[in-house]
């Protein structure tokens, strides 16, 4: 790497020449810290504050007192409870599955390749750059015939089938690491390939498991689209349509809105927060070579 | 204990044929090892006798049972990677004991065998470690204590050693003589090292494009190389071999090294003129003292071995330097001319289009 220095006039030679890169990188990082974190911390305050306060365009003052009354009304209300639900129950088996299948998938594509497979691969990968505005409709169609519009079976379908490609994509990277000579010497100590998935390839591979749960969990239970579209009725809602939903309720309804996305937001928080240590313990890991 | 034999074995990687051919048996404790220059086909030979690669044409037999399609893991045999191949999430107790448990062992009986392998293999006080926390030496251990633990009627070694620095595989080619002869289990052993194959070797099996050369213990194969391939690979320094023509007169056939006549009685057919090589190992030329030498040559290098010195030697008759072995105290110089004696009991003729030795 090459060392930028400055041309100084002075030419005093012992004189340590001045590097302006760690100055100018951290002001470019402070700035989109900042501009990261505005938006986060605008929704922390407006869920501490009254509507009244809101209103009157105190949102950006440092809060001098909490006021609770948001989550309060979030939490008393029976619909918010049904938002949660749902989300659950479209989030947990969309990215269970998506994720098995992306394993069995990518084991094969890895270590078990036949005549073709390197072309399936990329077909399946391809899915990735279809954007979900060209599907849309088509699949509104299907959905519609198939008597799936406005259930909860329709959100997990679509996220199981986008999340394929790269579930796969990322489990097949990661076992072509695995050695070869690891699934063959488990083979002649008798393993099924099976067991040679079980106790040899995934437990080499929890560190990109881990990014694949934490990325699949928070886009799942992030997405606003698929629900968007498919859902209609109150009870079938997501969190995300929830928070939408609650302006209709109340005139203006920053606070509780605020309140509703800070609870919407700690599931993916805690799912990043539990699989971290296991990137950690994967990276030390990492040298699977002797 | 079992005996092994392939038959007419061939392999195919797409339309490049590997393994052209190879009949052999191995029998009952018999330790075997294919040796050959890299990417001859050693891998994969042993590979199919594991079942790890199928197999193109022709058929593989262990104790009579004809197992050519059988599934790796019911041949009962056991592999030993060059990359030892440890499972890394696996510590040095659950690797030797793998095999066992997914056998179904009860957890008591897997802990007592895990141990009586240790104890033999000296690794007692690294059960609880990972394979990352060993040495190449200890990695070595390990992989060959879980493939004894389950008593394999065939081991199958694909160059175990060469991760390892030379002190240290002295040593384990010893220990791994000496666990042969304690398990007296059939034992296939591949390296591309002829010094480890002639140290370990009941028979060795020397292997070049997917062919066998030759096959015999190591002995054989150092006194009677089969053709010019055995001849220059087996033996360190190398047989000398040099290009030069058959003659043929009433009084028999010879060759003509710049003056010198070398007579020979050959078994193979001779024709007169015909292009031939002439091999002689360095310890089979001797530095003459008397003044009635063979033939007169100039010292070129002169490396120092400590319990021996090799001379490297120009003559009028080879292109290449010829070699010879002499007592280490010595005091020849660089550029002196020396006298050379051929023992004429241990010269070899080779034809030398089809390398086929002929004395
Ligand atoms: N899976 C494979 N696909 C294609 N060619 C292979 C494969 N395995 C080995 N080969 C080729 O077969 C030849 C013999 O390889 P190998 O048995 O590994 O040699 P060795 O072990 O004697 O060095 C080499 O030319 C190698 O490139
Ligand atoms: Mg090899």
């Amino acid at each position: 790497m090459a060392d930028i220095q400055l041309p100084h006039g002075t030419g005093a030679p012992s004189a340590k020449p001045f590097n302006p890169w760690p100055v100018v990188i951290f002001i470019i990082l402070s700035i989109l810290a900042v501009l990261f974190l505005a938006p986060t911390v605008g929704v922390l305050f407006s869920s501490i504050k009254t509507t009244k306060e809101i209103a009157f365009g105190r949102l950006w003052d440092f809060p001098t007192s909490v006021y609770w009354g948001n989550f309060a009304d979030i939490l008393s209300n029976p619909s918010v409870q049904g938002y949660f639900v749902n989300t659950l129950l479209i989030t947990v088996p969309a990215t269970v599955i998506s994720i098995t299948l992306g394993i069995l998938n990518g084991y094969v594509f890895a270590k078990l390749p036949f005549r073709g497979s390197g072309i399936l691969f990329l077909v399946i990968i391809s899915g990735m750059f279809f954007p979900p505005q060209v599907i849309l409709i088509p699949l509104f169609r299907l959905f519609n015939g198939l008597h799936l519009i406005d259930t909860l079976w329709s959100v997990i379908f679509i996220h199981i089938a986008m999340g394929i490609p790269i579930c796969t994509l990322l489990m097949r990277n990661f076992f072509a690491t695995v050695p070869n000579a690891l699934r063959e010497a488990a083979i002649l100590e008798g393993a099924s390939e099976w067991q040679v998935l079980t106790k040899i390839a995934l437990p080499l591979s929890l560190p990109a498991l881990a990014v694949l749960v934490t990325l699949q969990f928070t886009w799942i239970w992030n997405d606003f689209l698929w629900p968007l579209i498919f859902i209609q009725s109150d009870e079938k809602r997501t969190v995300m349509l929830g928070i939408v939903n609650l302006k209709g309720q109340y005139s203006v309804a920053w606070g509780v809105q605020g309140a509703l996305s800070l609870l919407a937001s700690l599931p993916t928080l805690i799912v990043f927060l539990f699989f971290q240590k296991y990137f950690i313990k994967g990276m030390t890991m990492g040298a699977v070579k002797g | 204990m079992a005996e092994l034999v392939l038959n007419n074995i061939k392999k195919s990687f797409g339309d490049i044929e590997v393994i052209k051919g190879v009949d052999l048996k191995v029998s009952h404790g018999e330790f075997m090892v294919f040796v050959g220059p890299s990417g001859c086909g050693k891998s994969t030979m042993l590979r199919m006798i594991s079942g790890l690669e199928s197999v193109t044409e022709g058929s593989i037999h262990i104790d009579g049972a004809d197992v050519t399609h059988e599934a790796p893991s019911k041949r009962q045999l056991a592999m030993v990677f060059q990359s030892y191949a440890l499972f890394p999430h696996m510590t040095v107790e659950q690797n030797i004991g793998f095999g066992l448990k997914l056998a179904k062992l009860p957890k008591k009986e897997i802990e007592e065998k895990v141990a009586e392998v240790a104890r033999v293999l000296k690794i007692t006080d690294l059960l609880p470690r990972t394979p990352r926390q060993l040495s190449g030496g200890q990695r070595q251990r390990v992989a060959i204590g879980r493939s004894i633990i389950r008593h394999p009627k065939i081991f199958l070694f694909d160059e175990p050693l060469s991760n390892l620095d030379a002190a240290l595989r002295v040593q384990m080619r010893l220990e791994i003589l000496r666990l042969h002869t304690r398990l007296k289990t059939t034992m296939v052993y591949v390296t591309h090292d002829q010094v480890e194959a002639m140290t370990l070797a009941d028979r060795i099996v020397v292997f070049n494009h997917g062919k066998i050369e030759q096959s015999g213990p190591p002995i054989e194969l150092y006194n009677h190389p089969a053709n010019i391939f055995v001849a220059g690979f087996i033996g360190a320094p190398a047989m000398n071999l040099i290009a030069t023509t058959l003659s043929t007169d009433k009084q028999g056939t010879y060759i003509d090294l710049d003056g010198l006549r070398l007579p020979f009685n050959l078994k193979a057919n001779a024709v007169d003129k015909m292009s031939v090589t002439f091999g002689i190992r360095s310890e089979h030329l001797e530095v003459c003292t008397n003044d009635s030498p063979d033939f007169q040559a100039q010292v070129e290098i002169i490396e120092d071995l400590g319990s021996e010195s090799l001379l490297y030697l120009q003559t009028n008759f080879s292109t290449e330097p010829l070699t010879v072995r002499v007592s280490p105290e010595n005091d020849y110089r660089t550029g002196q001319k020396i006298g050379i004696q051929v023992d004429k009991s241990k010269m070899h003729i080779f034809d030398t289009e089809t390398g086929r030795n002929m004395s």
